[in-house]
């Protein structure tokens, strides 16, 4: 944990101590607050192992949760973003045959799991730092880390027995566009459409049998935030 | 830039991590490996089907259809379990050895169908197929595992029955086939562990009353019987057995097939047993082409059970289909033994077991022969009464025969002894009938009934024997005899599981 707290000091240290422009009204600090509306795009393969019949996938439901950032103004036209959400609750739902011999399976929710997933993106503002309203575009990295990975009551029915759920991490692009609008001094509007990309591995472990799900998706995610300069 | 990213991305994740929680626990998984010990616990659910489901999925093949009409409708659903325990092998020191079962747990809301119910010890008929799981009733060719959830957990007896050592996860090498202290100790261990996982099931509420019958087909028949004779010397409760078509006097089976009454499977038969014996006591030979020719010799201890389908093992020349002995047999100057080493005349299924190439060298037949003749058993060639045991057979496979032979024992309990007497893979006449002979004074005495389904149809299982004759008389009809005959040791099988119903019912 003292490694890991070190690392990030160092880290924010480095981000913190790098010289650029400031804003034209605050400070080269904007710390923002929303709201995250996350759609997934995805695909998964189907689920295989022991005693699993073809045919049978996955659904990620849609999640709103909080958005938080810390932005970073390098330059008058470059921002270095660093994005948190809230951890939300995604529910994992079944797709495929309405039952399992007798056991419902279609519509389903058989997992839920939250995730932290911090995105660190370099953005291009465009038009002067005097302007009200700028578009901007960026680039970056997410990470994802899933925890509180459960097997519902639905979910050990459909498995046969108590489950334990595995996502390991993923890293991958990420990329947004914005506008942020100057509505007082030291305060801002943000609305942005985000996209990651995030390739995990369901697992599945029940009573030692194990099954798995190559999940590729794509986390759409709207954002509507207030910014505060300084 | 791009490591100024990396870094903080990873920190700020592990950061967020430290404080959040973890997943959904899975059940317990034992380390022990003592005899009956339940790995997992709760077992895995392989399936849940209610009883309408259940009627669908018969219904939806011809041959469910039959055993819809023979079993009856399902009364109850069937949870059918996974169950992994341990056991021990076989020999003098037998090693535990982790194996796996089905336990088949009725469920609903029928008054049979949950609450205090009896268990169905069930013990599985010969199987080639080293993967076998009689668990999985989602594969279409578990077709034993789908009768006995037909019949008995769909009509609310609770089922264990063991794969056997040798199958599935089992990584012992062989199987001990027809062993009967292994067989019975699997058995046991497999109801103990069986015990562990039903308060654990999703249905909780489905409990062991403490009625416990026993029953197998084929092999099963005979694992049965040597587990009932086991549970009774154990002292252990056993309700009724019904061990059906079964090689019970193994050491009378064995001289009839040495003697020329070659059965129908015998080439598969005889590895799992000589396989068997060799490996648990050491005796048979001190190679394999001692007792097998040399085409066969090799590979032959670890040719059964195997991944590899039988179809494909006579393909490739591993194992003759049919020819157990050769068809032009050296003359030995006996003309009593030559006589008995050439192929039986006007018996097609014998005479069958006769060809070239063949599996048991001729040296070996011939003097398994000289001692049958000199050491007789009492069931043949020359009936003697009480149906004896050999005195001193000196061949060590008719020793071994005769260790594992179950005219060793006198049961106490009920016992239904279900069979018929056209069976020609396990003979009717030799095994049940020289079983029935032996405890005559208990089937006169009414504690064990003798069922021979082929009879003229009479007392209270005529509509089961009529049945039975009349799907054999189809059988003929439909596929000619030739194969009709070749199946029917498989065809009797439900309707003997059914009459082992009717006969448990009365306890």
């Amino acid at each position: 944990m003292q490694t890991k707290i070190t690392t990030l000091a160092l880290a924010a240290a480095l981000v913190l101590g790098a010289t650029g422009a400031y804003a034209a009204d605050g400070g080269p600090n904007d710390i923002r607050l929303g709201v995250y509306f996350v759609h997934y795009e995805g695909s998964a393969d189907d689920i295989s192992g022991p005693y699993v019949p073809s045919g049978l996938n996955v659904h990620f439901d849609d999640v709103t949760t909080l958005y938080l950032a810390y932005v970073r103004t390098l330059a008058p036209n470059w921002n270095l973003e660093l994005a948190f959400g809230y951890p939300p609750l995604t529910k994992t739902e079944g797709r495929g045959p309405a039952t399992l011999g007798s056991v419902p399976f279609n519509g389903q929710v058989i997992s839920t799991a939250r995730w932290v997933a911090p995105s660190l993106l370099l953005e291009y503002v465009f038009g002067d730092p005097n302007d009200r309203l700028r578009p901007y575009f960026g680039a970056g990295v997410n990470y994802t880390q899933f925890i509180d990975r459960r097997s519902t009551a639905a979910g050990n029915a459909v498995s046969g027995g108590p489950t334990s759920i595995s996502l390991p991490p993923s890293i991958g692009p990420a990329i947004t566009a914005g506008l942020s609008y100057e509505v007082a001094d030291r305060w801002h509007v943000y609305a942005s459409y985000s996209v990651a990309q995030v390739n995990t591995k369901l697992t599945a472990d029940t009573a030692g049998l194990i099954r798995t799900s190559q999940v590729r998706f794509w986390p759409n995610a709207l954002v509507i935030s207030v910014g505060f300069s300084f | 830039m791009l490591r100024k990213i990396g870094v903080l991305g990873v920190a700020a994740a592990a950061l967020a991590l430290a404080a959040c929680g973890s997943d959904s626990p899975t059940g317990t998984v034992s380390t022990a490996t003592d005899r009956g010990t339940l790995v997992d616990d709760p077992p895995l659910r392989i399936a849940s089907l209610n009883a309408a489901d259940f009627a669908s999925q018969l219904n939806s093949s011809s041959s469910g259809q039959q055993l819809l009409a023979l079993a009856g409708t399902p009364a109850c659903g069937v949870d059918f379990y996974y169950i992994k325990y341990w056991t021990v092998g076989a020999g003098s020191t037998p090693a535990p050895t982790e194996v796996s079962g089905a336990l088949m747990v009725p469920t609903g809301s029928g008054a049979q169908c949950s609450g205090a119910r009896p268990i169905v010890l069930y013990a599985h008929g010969t199987n080639t197929d080293a993967s076998f799981n009689i668990a999985d009733v989602t594969n279409p060719a578990n077709t034993e595992g789908a009768m006995i959830a037909a019949v008995f957990a769909a009509q609310g007896y609770i089922v264990v029955a063991p794969n056997y050592a040798g199958y599935d996860i089992s990584n012992l090498g062989y199987h001990p086939y027809l062993n009967a202290a292994q067989n019975a100790d699997d058995m046991m261990d497999a109801l103990t562990a069986a015990r562990k996982a039903l308060p654990s099931s999703f249905t909780p509420a489905t409990t062991d009353s403490g009625a416990l019958f026993v029953t197998g087909y084929s092999e099963g028949g005979y694992v049965a019987m040597a587990t009932d004779k086991a549970m009774q010397a154990a002292g252990e409760t056993v309700t009724a057995t019904a061990p059906m078509s079964g090689p019970y006097a193994l050491e009378a089976f064995g001289d009839a097939v040495f003697f020329g009454n070659v059965n129908i499977g015998s080439t598969v038969f005889a590895p799992l047993i000589t396989t068997s014996y060799q490996k648990a006591y050491g005796n048979l030979y001190v190679q394999p082409s001692d007792l097998y020719t040399a085409q066969y010799a090799g590979g032959i201890e670890s040719l059964l059970p195997s991944t590899t389908p039988l179809t494909t093992l006579f393909q490739q020349g591993s194992l003759p289909e049919a020819a157990l002995f050769d068809s032009a047999p050296p003359s030995t100057g006996n003309s009593l033994l030559d006589a008995i080493l050439a192929p039986p005349p006007n018996n097609p299924i014998a005479d069958a077991g006769f060809g070239k190439p063949f599996l048991i060298n001729d040296s070996y037949r011939i003097g398994y022969l000289e001692d049958a003749l000199a050491n007789p058993d009492g069931a043949l060639p020359t009936p003697m009464a009480g149906v004896p045991l050999a005195a001193s057979p000196e061949n060590t496979l008719r020793q071994d025969f005769k260790l594992n032979d179950m005219r060793s024992w006198t049961p106490q309990m009920p016992m239904l002894l279900c069979g018929g007497d056209q069976d020609p893979t396990v003979y009717f006449s030799v095994n049940t009938e020289t079983m029935a002979a032996f405890w005559s004074p208990l089937v006169a005495g009414g504690l064990i009934s003798v069922l021979d389904l082929n009879a003229t149809p009479g007392g209270p299982y005529a509509q089961l024997q009529g049945a039975l004759q009349q799907t054999e008389a189809q059988l003929i009809a439909t596929e000619g005899e030739a194969t009709a005959v070749q199946s029917f040791h498989s065809t009797e099988a439900p309707f003997c599981a059914v009459a082992a119903r009717g006969f448990f019912s009365h306890f």
